[in-house]
């Protein structure tokens, strides 16, 4: 019953202060420019430096590194948004150019995942293409397994041929035996 | 769209050496200065090993 009345009051929201977060501010940094060179110092600071290239070490692309940084200048109202994704470019190919000059081992990340290469065996199957690979393959027998469970069929190379038709009839006691003979 | 997708877009435009020109007049130099031609010659520069950070002058 209480709970329906657990909820904010209409109108609440306008007795907080719009000033409680940064991004609520106006931004510090609104030109292109400066932006970038913000983020390109704030590249070249030895602590920031070494967490972006281990980033990178450890596989994360570059894009993932770019949004982390973004995200932390927005939401500490360095620049707006929209800057944000502008100066993502640049910054990207900043940070490329460096790990690749150190021989930090790098991935863009803006490659489509979902799209399938196109190798020369995929485009033959495509045009319907088909040629007759030799056969090198060398065919290897492999030596019989003995069977190991008590209830597991016997395995014909070890225990022999199995019985003829006559002989397992004559074990099932199927064979008619001549009247001639019993008397 | 979310925010990691148009990063994504953004930096493939900046890779294909599209510009937000729009932007740069709106500045006070009137043009973008880190654009894809600058960080091609900053690359080089690195390459060849002749690049120097420009010395800012400081009032003292």
């Amino acid at each position: 019953m209480f709970k329906m009345f657990d909820a904010p009051v209409p109108g609440e929201n306008f007795t907080s202060d719009t000033r409680n977060y940064p991004w609520h501010r106006p931004p510090e940094i609104v030109e292109y420019d400066d932006g970038v060179d913000y983020l390109l110092e704030k590249l070249s600071d030895p602590e920031q430096a070494e967490l972006t290239y281990s980033m990178l070490e450890i596989n994360l692309p570059i894009v993932t590194v770019v949004s982390a940084m973004l995200m932390q200048g927005i939401s500490k109202g360095k620049f707006p948004i929209d800057l944000a994704v502008l100066m993502a470019g640049p910054v990207a190919r900043y940070i490329q150019i460096i790990a690749k000059n150190n021989g930090i081992k790098h991935e863009l990340g803006i490659e489509d995942k979902n799209r399938t290469p196109i190798t020369p065996t995929s485009l033959k199957m495509a045009l319907g293409i088909y040629e007759d690979a030799e056969d090198d393959t060398v065919e290897v027998e492999e030596p019989p397994v003995a069977a190991e469970g008590f209830m597991s069929p016997p395995d014909a190379a070890v225990e022999g041929d199995p019985a003829s038709e006559e002989e397992q009839a004559a074990m099932l006691g199927q064979v008619e035996e001549n009247e001639e003979d019993m008397l | 769209m979310k925010f990691e997708e148009a990063i994504v877009k953004s930096i493939k435009n900046f890779m294909d050496g599209n510009m937000p020109t729009s932007t740069g007049k709106t500045s006070e130099r009137g043009e973008i200065f880190y654009t894809p031609d600058y960080f091609d010659a900053y690359e080089e520069a690195l390459e060849e090993g002749d690049f120097e950070e420009e010395e800012v002058e400081e009032d003292v």
